[in-house]
């Protein structure tokens, strides 16, 4: 009898499994879409540089806007910042020297934030800029904004203490990878490091000992961010961040919500890329992505004006997609991060096995393997297409799931014997590649590596592996931040290499400074031509897919895009439905 | 719990009438406690019905290169061509088809039937041999304290006691990653032979301390009896007072131990590997697989639910044939 009964309750139970799986999977109507080609421009008229920024259609003020994410930001001081979320929630509170105007569509223009133009570069020669700052930009106290507190917000990310942040201007600023040593912040509080002026207080002048065109560029990252010295608490300003921006930090509890307010000293008319609708702005710590994109799936209560700032997770995607009501509180779209299977040259020597991996390699699989289109799109260039100039080419055209025949051709009977790291918390990329591989005739070893060593680990010189995946996402989109960064042989040190492959060509390097030395607004097609000769060349790998964003929102929510420079959500259109 | 499990079978042999199911016909026949116990066992449904299930689950395991080779699919074959975009099995519950009896994996597209059979053979043979293991290591030591007590007593009920203090996680968290690296140089594949072996080595380090002191106590209490006093007097060695006169009469909690051991390996293998340091890809393992499927709860039951419902039922069948084996060894230790 109570065997019977068990019999019907496990019975039932397992029909109810099978009825809810029982709708046919009849495949996916594909990703999100075309590749979203990238057309930047730099502002020069002043005018673009102005605000207020264009009313967004629909936009309405007031209300408050949540964000549910699994972890805290690790930084908030400007400075510091360099997450994605950090980057995508400091413009709420910080300005910056410049900035993109952007609505996700790929169409960018660099302007002015703090400045009233993008940059002058002063000789033509990409070593002297010039700022000229605008007028009516205020701190959260009332204070005016001069040149001087930017300069200082510049000095004080040569701090050694205040880690994280990007260190493109001090690098450049002090013409030495160890910056911190040619100019000591905490010695010098009261001067600015070498090269960096403020020669009145509507001007900043940046003199560098090589050029960099790219400058623009850089100066639209968070460690431009204005500080009054009398405000600079320091490390402790990562916990209170002293506003330039249209909100300010009014509660600030570890690990469980940031609270950010209206700041009233923020002037519109200043701003030519932040609205600022909603009231007040929270993020909320705590739940993973699985909860958290449920917990917006299912818009119950504050949820409604909330959005999963971890994603879809694959796991859930086939659920997502299926749900129509859910298509317009999705946001989709490429990002810049784009992972490819690094070759270390160093071991693989012969140029025949580099280019028989890139025939051989199955990327519509391995995308399979990562979590499907929903979240990745498979690229055959080194550069993402979200970067300025893009062109499409395979240099190994081997259709979406490889060509195996070809690679033994190039192989010609030879059976490389390659070990594969991989980082322990995929281990089914590993097991993806192996079998893929091995069908071409290579013998694959696959080791493990701790998935937090695995950067340090093959970023060493003389690392044990042959083959490993690496992930690269510029911190904007121009190959200058891309290619010579991954590819010059002239960077290659002991550790910490962004030269994984190792690579090092005279004529590619040669390439590289004379690309560099062009002015920032027509580099992107040489680029382009250079991302093309680097794999015909010197396969230095094989590049995979590019990480495609997929967020939802509660159905309160408007206005959210995914930043064509980082491709997260970005927040300057928000708002909340009333 | 303490009660003698030799005692109670010597006590049903002389009341062999007081056995209510099965009429004396033959009159009083001279049977073993051995066979006792047999002729309780076979009378006890649910010892019967968990024994075929795990005759079944064994010989299915035992077979898995014959399976695959009559189903017509490896363990590790990718059917990749079988999943949506999304890396989901196309078709009904998770893609079963006649070819793929239990669909396939999300992702890599492996069959989750085939995989289950190895998997199956990867937990069986761990916690067969684990068990293995730690019993004899367990009536050893057990054995060796009760009966010469004293200074070996004491030895090794500290070292037991050591054993039992370890966090048995955190040691295995700690040392399971880094034996591989101890073996095998940077560029060298770690073998599953020697995953395998390191589980089983973690198991046996912690698993023998609970028998040990099962079977001291039985020891202790039957080492003043009159067969070992004759046999003391006799003249007889060590050797023989310990594996003649002393084992025999202690296989029965020895039997049970090892059967409720089996159980609990299967279920700690699993959750080692659940845990990312057990067996790695791509060997097959119930454990990681039931790790790798829980976030397709929602998107892919069926993934979730042939190798949950698969452990469950073999975890089961081995505590309940476990309990019913006590039961038969011991039938005054009534529920």
């Amino acid at each position: 009898m109570r065997l019977k009964r068990a019999a019907a309750t496990g019975g039932a139970l397992a029909l109810l499994v099978v009825m809810g799986a029982c709708s046919e999977n009849k495949g996916t109507d594909g990703g999100s879409g075309e590749n979203r080609v990238q057309s930047g421009s730099i502002a020069t008229d002043p005018k673009d540089s102005m605000g207020p920024a264009a009313e967004v259609p629909g936009a309405a003020k007031g209300g408050t806007f949540r964000v549910i994410r699994e972890t805290k930001i690790s930084h908030l001081d400007p400075q510091r910042v360099y997450s994605f979320a950090g980057l995508m929630n400091a413009p709420l509170y910080s300005r910056f020297l410049t900035t993109f105007k952007d609505d996700g569509s790929g169409k960018v223009t660099l302007v002015g934030d703090l400045a009233e133009t993008p940059g002058t570069d002063v000789n033509k020669d990409c070593k002297v800029w010039e700022f000229k700052i605008k007028d009516g930009v205020k701190f959260e106290d009332g204070s005016a904004i001069t040149s001087k507190e930017i300069a200082y917000g510049i000095a004080r990310s040569f701090d050694p203490d205040l880690t994280g942040g990007p260190t493109y201007l001090q690098e450049w600023l002090a013409n030495d990878p160890q910056y911190d040593t040619k100019w000591n912040f905490k010695a010098n509080k009261t001067s600015l490091p070498p090269g960096l002026t403020a020669p009145d207080a509507k001007t900043l002048k940046f003199e560098f000992a090589k050029p960099h065109c790219d400058l623009p560029f850089a100066a639209s990252l968070p460690y431009t961010a204005p500080l009054k010295a009398d405000k600079d608490t320091g490390v402790n300003l990562d916990n209170q961040p002293f506003s330039s921006g249209p909100y300010k930090i009014t509660k600030n509890t570890a690990g469980v919500e940031l609270v950010m307010e209206r700041n009233e000293n923020w002037d519109p008319k200043t701003d030519p890329v932040r609205h600022a609708y909603p009231d007040k702005i929270v993020w909320n710590y705590g739940p993973d992505a699985e909860a958290g994109a449920n917990r917006v799936i299912s818009d119950n209560g504050d949820d409604q004006t909330a959005l999963a700032w971890n994603g879809v997770p694959s796991a859930l995607v086939a659920r997502v997609t299926g749900d129509a009501t859910l298509k317009d509180r999705s946001v989709r779209g490429q990002t810049p991060s784009l992972w490819r299977l690094t070759i270390n040259t160093q071991r693989v020597t012969d140029l025949s096995v580099r280019q028989a991996l890139n025939y051989a390699i199955d990327r519509d699989g391995f995308i399979k393997a990562y979590g499907g289109e929903a979240s990745a799109k498979a690229v055959t260039t080194l550069m993402p297409p979200s970067t300025i100039g893009w062109e499409s080419y395979d240099a190994y055209p081997a259709g979406p799931s490889g060509n195996v025949e070809k690679a033994k051709e190039l192989l010609a009977g030879k059976t490389p014997e390659l070990v594969l790291g991989i980082s322990d918390d995929s281990p089914e990329l590993a097991t993806q590649l192996k079998a893929n591989l091995e069908k071409a005739g290579f013998k694959i070893t696959v080791k493990t590596i701790p998935t937090d060593a695995k950067l340090d680990e093959t970023s060493k010189k003389n690392n044990p592996y042959d083959l490993w995946t690496d992930q690269w996402a510029a911190d904007w989109p121009s190959g200058a931040a891309i290619l010579p960064v991954l590819f010059d042989g002239r960077t290659i040190k002991a550790e910490s290499n962004s030269n994984t492959s190792y690579v090092n060509s005279d004529e590619i390097n040669k390439e590289f400074d004379r690309i560099l030395a062009m002015p920032a607004g027509e580099q992107g097609k040489e680029w382009a031509k250079l991302d093309k000769r680097i794999m015909t060349e010197l396969a230095p790998a094989v590049p995979l897919f590019v990480e495609q964003g997929y967020y939802l929102h509660g159905s309160k929510v408007g206005g959210i895009y995914l930043s064509s420079i980082f491709g997260y959500p970005a927040f300057t259109n928000v708002y909340v439905k009333q | 719990m303490s009660l003698s499990p030799v005692e109670g079978a010597a006590r049903a042999e002389m009341e062999p009438a007081a056995d209510p199911v099965k009429p004396d016909e033959q009159g009083i026949v001279g049977r073993s406690p051995g066979q006792l116990a047999w002729a309780r066992l076979r009378r006890d449904r649910t010892a019967m019905v968990s024994g075929v299930v795990l005759v079944l689950f064994v010989v299915l395991a035992l077979a898995a290169p014959l399976i695959s080779k009559l189903y017509g699919v490896g363990p590790n074959e990718q059917f990749q061509q079988l999943l949506d975009g999304n890396g989901m099995p196309l078709g009904y519950v998770g893609g079963i088809t006649g070819d793929h009896w239990f669909g396939l994996e999300p992702r890599l597209g492996r069959d989750i039937f085939i995989r289950m059979i190895y998997g199956m053979r990867t937990s069986l043979f761990i916690a067969f041999a684990a068990a293995l293991v730690t019993t004899a290591i367990g009536v050893a030591a057990g054995i060796l304290a009760g009966f010469l007590g004293g200074i070996v007593d004491t030895v090794i009920s500290w070292i037991t006691d050591v054993a039992l203090a370890l966090p048995f996680l955190i040691f295995a968290l700690a040392v399971v990653p880094t034996v591989g690296l101890r073996f095998y140089g940077p560029r060298e594949e770690v073998p599953p032979a020697f995953q395998v072996t390191v589980l089983i080595g973690i198991f046996a380090a912690f698993g023998w301390t609970s028998t040990a002191r099962l079977v001291r106590g039985q020891v202790i209490s039957l080492r003043e009896r009159e067969f070992v006093e004759a046999a003391r007097a006799s003249g007889a060695g060590l050797g023989h007072m310990l594996f003649r006169q002393l084992l025999p009469n202690l296989w029965a909690p020895i039997l049970v131990a090892f059967s409720l051991a089996v159980p609990s390996y299967i279920t700690g293998e699993a959750a080692l590997s659940f845990l990312g340091i057990g067996i790695l890809e791509p060997t097959a393992d119930f454990g990681r697989m039931i790790f790798q499927s829980i976030p397709y709860l929602q998107t892919d039951p069926a993934y979730v639910f042939f190798p949950g419902v698969t452990i469950f039922i073999l975890v089961l069948a081995f505590n309940l044939l476990g309990d019913a084996l006590r039961d038969a060894l011991d039938p005054k230790s009534s529920r």
